[in-house]
């Protein structure tokens, strides 16, 4: 009841800002070229659900990032905790990776389009630069965080390098692996609509790109509120709780 | 074979770095420039798509004698800092009244979230339909971009000041405005970098986006006209110009003034 009552107060002032766009259009007489009232964005959300381009765009956005951020993730962390290991060198290494995760995600789509040609290829590759830099990093960060005197006392207890890696370093890195993922998701997301705008025929970021050529700006305005709902879910759903859950399990949190 | 490595360059390396600790943000570059050098000097990939490092540098000498390198790094630069400073006026207050009223926090907590999630980029198109391509866009974008993380940073920042704080300097007697400047903006300010140092290394990318869609000047419409004309050479030097300003910016203005902010209001405790 009180999770219903909190959610509706959630809502409540997006529900009045959707009221006031719609008074605003109707009173100021905006030309639908300019911002479209409520409905016709509605009517293309219908026709565009209805017709499945919604969809097969959703879909072709989604499999993008989930192919490009998995290929990332099984490269990023075995590399970032190999290198975390020792402290020589992961004080050499961090530079480096420093340097790379700036240039992550949009930087690479010029030198991605010529290397892959436009589509699927290249703009797996921004995504993947864009999460591998900054989890391997924050990969890095972490391992290289971890108490010294800890890995001491499993070692004099008798860990194997596997325990070692899989019972100390892998869950005390965990939180900042996490907090990489985060990072890495929120420039591959913003690279992916750059990318699609550029280099594709299918996906959100075309969808809206392509919409602006013919002003149908109600088009324009449902692919916002797609792309800013999608993300709303990924982060909220996945790693707000996921985040959340490392902290409290393996984080150096201790309760007050 | 270990050992003698140990001792003729690992361990003179850590003395080095330890006496002079510029040394350990320039010298990993060496082995990955030779490195690159190496591969592109071999042609494993076609020149033309793999240019070495010499080119770039030659690059970026005939591009500066042209003129043309200054005038885009300028642009970018300037569009960036307008940005920031624009975003930082905006958002500081904007923080602050949200983090301080529960009715204002209430009422704008979840369109900030919402908006914040639409990110800046999927603006540009319905940007370009309002502005055209021109500066209008691209400041937008960028201010758009450095506004959100400061504002969310602020609220958090002040949310997270202990309320004994606040009691404590009013039942002192200090009236609401000055608790504001000295209780609350203080408290808040090392969330406020945070803030500010992610809110720029997304406007950052964002700039870079902006310059490639609207495409007039700067770095990165440099990057994509060289990539229409088929010229890896400049994407190169793009991405290298890229990544030195950034790392100049984030290593030697925005770490420090976070560390010195944090350690100097922070709520960070000795132990």
């Amino acid at each position: 009841m009180r999770s219903l009552a909190s959610a509706a107060l959630f809502t409540l002032p997006l529900l009045v800002l959707v009221v006031a766009w719609e008074l605003a259009v109707r009173v100021f007489e905006v030309s639908p070229r300019v911002f479209p009232d409520v409905f016709s964005v509605g009517g293309a959300a219908v026709e565009s659900i209805a017709d499945g381009t919604l969809f097969a765009h959703v879909l072709a956005s989604m499999t993008r990032v989930v192919v490009g951020t998995l290929i990332a993730l099984l490269v990023a962390i075995p590399m970032g905790i190999a290198m975390g290991v020792s402290p020589g060198v992961s004080s050499f290494f961090t530079p480096i990776f420093r340097f790379f995760s700036v240039l992550a995600g949009i930087a690479w789509i010029p030198i991605a389009t010529l290397w892959f040609g436009y589509g699927f290829g290249a703009i797996v590759f921004v995504i993947f630069n864009a999460v591998f830099f900054v989890v391997a990093y924050n990969t890095l960060l972490g391992v290289s965080s971890i108490p010294m005197p800890l890995r001491y006392a499993a070692a004099s207890l008798g860990t194997r390098p596997w325990q070692m890696l899989w019972e100390v370093l892998l869950p005390g890195a965990l939180p900042n692996i996490v907090t990489g993922i985060r990072t890495g998701l929120g420039f591959a997301w913003r690279g992916l609509i750059a990318a699609e705008m550029i280099a594709t025929n299918v996906g959100l970021g075309y969808m809206l790109f392509v919409a602006r050529d013919f002003y149908r700006t109600e088009v324009i305005v449902f692919g916002m509120i797609v792309i800013g709902v999608i993300w709303l879910l990924i982060d909220r759903l996945l790693l707000v709780p996921l985040e959340r859950a490392t902290m409290e399990r393996w984080g150096m949190v201790r309760a007050a | 074979m270990i050992d003698a490595w140990n001792r003729g360059v690992w361990g003179p390396y850590m003395r080095a770095t330890a006496r002079w600790p510029a040394l350990r943000s320039i010298v990993p570059f060496v082995p990955l420039v030779v490195l690159w050098w190496a591969v592109a000097r071999a042609e494993v990939f076609p020149r033309v798509f793999f240019p070495g490092p010499t080119d770039v540098v030659a690059a970026f000498f005939s591009l500066t004698y042209k003129g043309i390198l200054p005038e885009y790094l300028s642009d970018s630069v300037t569009r960036l800092a307008v940005g920031a400073a624009v975003g930082i006026a905006i958002g500081i207050p904007l923080g602050l009244l949200v983090g301080l009223s529960k009715r204002a926090h209430s009422a704008l907590w979840p369109v900030l979230l919402f908006f914040q999630a639409i990110g800046d980029i999927a603006w540009l198109p319905i940007l370009l339909i309002w502005f055209g391509f021109g500066l209008t866009t691209m400041t937008f974008v960028i201010v758009y971009t450095v506004l959100f993380p400061i504002v969310l940073n602020t609220v958090l920042g002040v949310r997270s000041i202990p309320l004994d704080l606040h009691r404590a300097a009013l039942s002192l007697g200090a009236s609401k405005v000055r608790v504001v400047w000295e209780v609350v903006l203080p408290g808040a300010l090392p969330n406020i970098m945070t803030g500010l140092r992610n809110g720029l290394g997304y406007g950052w990318r964002a700039l870079i986006a902006a310059e490639i869609i609207v495409g007039t000047s700067g770095i990165g419409f440099m990057m994509f006209d060289a990539r229409r004309a088929g010229s890896v050479v400049e994407i190169m030097l793009g991405m290298v110009l890229l990544g030195l300003l950034w790392y100049i910016v984030d290593a030697w203005v925005l770490a420090p003034i976070e560390r010195a902010t944090g350690q100097r209001w922070g709520l960070v405790q000795r132990q």
